[in-house]
């Protein structure tokens, strides 16, 4: 076959190319003056993402057009992770706001602080327009090797360090075994290609007949790969570590990108690639969100640190969204699975990062993390502790809460999948679930502060935390249009 | 047609009040009461206009409001209103209102935040009684938990965190299996008509099998019955009443509970008909132990609070004995025991509080010869004592009679032993009033010409200071203050409503038939 070289549709790459120029401008500042870039970085990092998520509006996105031959597409499913991501990514620059004024240690730059933080944005964008194994992968890479420095950004804490290299080397390992899963998937179909993939294999496989172990020992091999990407149980011995280590501003956000890469790494390749042999995986996907939601509600019941009660939370909740991604019968229009954990990640990117917030908010007044901290908040600051009850009450589920509305939908997505099972759980898991949210609440308002409190502004964290915390207040209300977006995805993973 | 979205406007005016309260963050003391008296104020006007203008001939909703809100998961923003939730509204306001006046003095810190959570409270309650979609009317319903447990764990008692959390995860616990009922209502009838709805009016015209009806019965009854709460969901209640202030017990005890009679009303027995009926028995059961418990508790107990809680417990079972009978008689009982529960326990409560103000103790035993003192509170109580216990020609005699009435005629046995507990409910509350108002105070010398005491002295027997056991560091009743101006005005308005009420049913009863008749011809499948 003659080489042939074409050039890309560079349209189509406007949105991830603006975070790349960002991240290069930081870089080049930092490069020249120290100084300058501690001034210019934060505004930077910014409007780069702001700019990057306007430029989103400028494709269309119904056509599901690829470039780089068929491996970068920009169809709705890219669009919609694209735009938690930058949200997300926002969102944690707020957050970060108040540390990387004063918490960073000398000798590093706020401006790499920033620039791995956007570096994880671009890999996510990337991993939910990938639309083959190597694309994927690299974004998959990309967004959690630059979370990995993050992680241990605190380098003089001994927690941060663990939590990073517990996490790097877990992440390695997991990353090692997806590999191996796509070379056997590559051998059985040859390709790497996600739909030529699926088209592939809906010649092989007759539903309702044993898989051939091959094929078998690739899923199970992807689905391990991948799980440990999410965090689910029993691949999530990372998780609490990495959570409670790492600075906090890096735990809110590797509580969400990174998990918005890993589910649309798992959408893309057990929904779009392996979308034939949906009747195994759809079943072992769902014994894993009953065991991670499980656990990780559980577990967090025993937590006294609100990183590590958060950290495993999050592993509740990435139980929820892959009980979503459960849901999965058809993939036609009407089945709603992939849709409801996208709404599902787009709302926890609010209330999970807000949540980390107000713990940030709270350090940099000189309180630690524990429950003991947060006590008698409400008296001491009674719009910080409205804020974060606002968090909780919505990581529990609470109407007229954002993550109410998430839950809804997931649990609507498996009761017309008739997977009441799984709907049961989830809302029993919720109520487990309210013990340690609440616990929170009662801590803030029913109780007498204690520790020392130091009064410091932190006005850019502070507007951080009032946007999360209005639009995890009001944004349910209205998300019909999110909703309908997010709804859209069949069109681009069958 | 352009009309006043009347529902609405009641709904949210204590919310738009909330709003006014949290931005205008340094506002007076003063100023905070006042805006909160408006904003209740003018919901109960707007409620009371309602309930004017409403038409009892009607058996239909009426007031009501359609926007569409999400159509492609069936949801839509729906308000309307019927006779059972028209008196409801009207309770709900009036009680909030007089939470309101009732908080005026006890609550003197965080103010600010008090009357907000109030209102907010005000808000979701209403919003439950007029929602006509099930998941607005779950979102209310939840909405309802949050200000209540803070009111409760932050302005109550000593023990009140344990009481907040424990109120807060039992009714969470019991709402939320509710949720997974909806949706399998919605994907249901979706099965059955290609219609995604969660219109309740529309869900009610479904034919569901019996297995279905079964088992989603049982997860919307879970959540009323604990809000009831029915005996054996109820130990939530007595903590939550002893530890919330004053205006906390009234909103609790005058409508939350409602809202779980209200749920039964509204949605299992429309839409779940065939399910009701096998599960009628169970439940009648049930309330009759609730009848009998409740009654047999509130006889033991030491502390004032807890006595009218347990008394609660035993008059909500008539409600659910009531609604289970199924009969006309018992479902207009159970409409009347609500409503008149609603005021005579809130009035209860407001009396108890008002003791609370002078004495910082419930303990019966440091009270006694209040009447002396307190001679216009001794009536009041007095009134409400006799009222609760069920004297003819009060509220309470009206529904508790109907509602035995419908119990006796479906089932005999639970008829008779329901009669058989109001001699418990006057042995009760007649002994609280003697404690309270009538006997020796606490310290108090006994009188020289009480002829016990004489025939004690001649046989040797020291004789005994009043009270007993009560905690010597309590203020002596004798010198109470009878009820301030403010006071009475929480009462009186109770007062008028129980006499009402009780000498003059037929409003009410007008109002609430017709709406009744249809739940029962839907479940009893009779046509009109």
């Amino acid at each position: 076959m003659p080489l042939r070289l074409v050039a890309p549709e560079w349209s189509l790459l406007v949105p991830p190319l603006i975070v790349l120029g960002t991240i290069v401008l930081l870089l080049a500042i930092d490069a020249v003056s120290e100084r300058a870039a501690r001034q210019t970085a934060l505004p930077l990092a910014l409007v780069g993402q702001l700019l990057a998520l306007a430029s989103l509006a400028t494709i269309d996105w119904g056509e599901g057009t690829t470039t780089f031959g068929v491996s970068y597409r920009a169809d709705w499913f890219a669009l919609v992770v694209s735009l938690i991501a930058l949200v997300a990514g926002i969102l944690s620059v707020l957050v970060s706001a108040g540390y990387t004024e004063s918490g960073l240690e000398p000798g590093v730059g706020l401006a790499e602080y920033l620039a791995l933080l956007l570096f994880s944005v671009l890999g996510t964008m990337v991993v939910g327009a990938a639309g083959d194994f190597i694309v994927l992968l690299l974004g998959l890479e990309m967004s959690a090797v630059a979370v990995y420095a993050l992680t241990a950004f605190a380098r003089r804490r001994l927690t941060s360090v663990e939590g990073a290299l517990k996490y790097f080397l877990l992440g390695a390992f997991a990353s090692a075994i997806l590999i191996y899963g796509m070379a056997w998937v590559y051998g059985l179909t040859g390709s790497i290609v996600l739909s030529d993939i699926a088209h592939t294999l809906r010649t092989v496989v007759t539903p309702g007949q044993p898989l051939d172990p091959a094929l078998l020992l690739a899923l199970l091999l992807l689905a391990v790969g991948l799980g440990f990407k999410i965090a689910a149980v029993p691949f999530h011995m990372w998780t609490p570590d990495a959570y409670q280590g790492a600075p906090t501003p890096v735990s809110a956000y590797m509580s969400v990108v990174p998990k918005v890469a890993g589910f649309a790494a798992v959408a893309r390749v057990l929904v779009q690639g392996l979308q034939p042999l949906s009747e195994q995986w759809a079943g072992l996907l769902g014994i894993l969100a009953l065991i991670t939601m499980v656990y990780g509600n559980v577990v967090a019941i025993a937590q006294r640190d609100l990183k590590r009660m958060l950290g495993y939370s999050a592993i509740g909740h990435t139980g929820y969204m892959l009980a979503g991604l459960a849901a999965f019968t058809t993939g036609l229009a009407g089945d709603r699975s992939v849709g409801s954990v996208l709404f599902y990640l787009f709302a926890y990117a609010f209330m999970n990062i807000g949540a980390f917030g107000v713990i940030a908010w709270l350090q940099e007044r000189g309180l630690g993390t524990t429950l003991d901290d947060v006590a008698g908040l409400a008296g001491r600051a009674p719009l910080a502790a409205l804020t974060m009850a606002i968090f909780m009450l919505s990581l529990m589920g609470m109407p007229p809460l954002l993550g109410f509305y998430a839950k809804y939908y997931v649990i609507l997505a498996l009761i017309e999948a008739g997977q009441l099972w799984l709907a049961v759980a989830i809302v029993v898991m919720s109520a487990v679930s309210a013990f340690f949210y609440l616990r929170v609440v009662t801590q803030m308002y029913f109780q007498e502060p204690g520790g020392t409190w130091r009064p410091v502004r932190t006005p850019l964290l502070g507007l951080g935390l009032a946007v999360m915390a209005v639009a995890t207040l009001a944004l349910g209300l209205v998300s019909g249009p999110i909703l309908e977006l997010a709804q859209r995805w069949p069109a681009a993973l069958t | 047609m352009e009309r006043l979205p009347i529902l609405s406007l009641i709904t949210y005016s204590p919310l738009v009040g909330a709003v006014v309260l949290f931005l205008w963050g340094n506002a007076s003391t003063r100023a905070v009461r006042w805006i909160a008296l408006i904003a209740s104020g003018v919901s109960f006007a707007l409620s009371v206009a309602m309930l004017l203008a409403f038409d009892p001939s009607q058996a239909g909703m009426q007031f009501t409001e359609t926007f569409e809100w999400l159509p492609e998961l069936g949801i839509a923003y729906r308000l309307g209103v019927d006779g059972i939730s028209a008196p409801l509204v009207g309770l709900t306001t009036l009680l909030t209102l007089i939470a309101v006046i009732a908080s005026w003095d006890p609550i003197r810190h965080r103010v600010r935040e008090y009357y907000i959570t109030l209102l907010l409270l005000a808000t979701g309650m209403l919003g439950v009684f007029v929602s006509l979609d099930l998941f607005l009317f779950y979102v209310f319903w939840e909405i309802v938990l949050i200000p209540m447990a803070l009111i409760i764990g932050v302005w109550g008692s000593a023990n009140r965190v344990y009481a907040a959390v424990k109120f807060f995860l039992y009714t969470l616990a019991g709402s939320l299996l509710m949720l997974v009922g909806i949706v399998a209502l919605y994907q249901e009838y979706f099965q059955q008509t290609g219609i995604r709805t969660l219109d309740v009016l529309e869900l009610a015209q479904g034919n569901y099998s019996p297995t279905f009806q079964f088992w989603t019965f049982l997860a919307f009854f879970l959540a009323f019955a604990i809000k009831v709460p029915m005996w054996p969901f109820h130990t939530w209640l007595p903590d939550a009443h002893v530890e919330a202030p004053t205006a906390g017990s009234v909103i609790l005890a005058g409508v939350l509970l409602k809202m779980g009679g209200y749920g039964f009303l509204r949605f299992n027995l429309p839409l779940f008909p065939e399910a009701t009926q096998r599960w009628a028995p169970a439940i009648v059961v049930l309330s009759v132990i609730a009848i009998l418990y409740g009654a047999l508790m509130a006889l033991v107990q030491r502390d004032f609070k807890k006595l009218v809680a347990y008394s609660s417990v035993s008059h909500m079972g008539f409600v659910t004995l009531g609604i289970f009978a199924l009969n006309q008689q018992g479902l207009s009982g159970a409409m009347v025991v609500m409503l008149s529960h609603g005021f005579v326990t809130s009035a209860l409560f407001l009396l108890v509080g008002v003791l609370y103000e002078r004495a910082h103790t419930r303990e019966l035993a440091a009270f006694g010869g209040l009447a002396r003192n307190m001679p216009i509170f001794a009536a009041f109580f007095g009134f409400f004592a006799l009222a609760s216990l069920g004297l003819p020609g009060l509220s309470g005699f009206v529904g508790e009679f109907l509602a035995l009435l419908g119990g006796f005629q479906s089932y005999r046995w639970a008829g008779v032993l329901g009669t058989a507990v109001v001699i418990l409910a006057a042995w009760y509350m007649l002994r609280v009033y003697q404690r309270v108002a009538l006997v020796r105070a606490p310290g108090e010398p006994p009188d020289p010409d009480d002829p016990e005491l004489r025939m004690a002295i001649t046989e040797g027997v020291p004789p005994v200071a009043g009270g007993g056991d009560a905690d010597q560091h309590t203020p002596d009743p004798r010198t109470f203050p009878d009820v301030t101006w403010r006071e009475a005005l929480t009462l009186a308005p109770l007062a008028l409503l129980t006499l009402w009420v009780g000498v003059y049913p037929l409003p009410v009863l007008d109002v609430i038939e017709l709406s009744l008749r249809a739940i029962l011809a839907a479940v009893t499948g009779e046509r009109m």
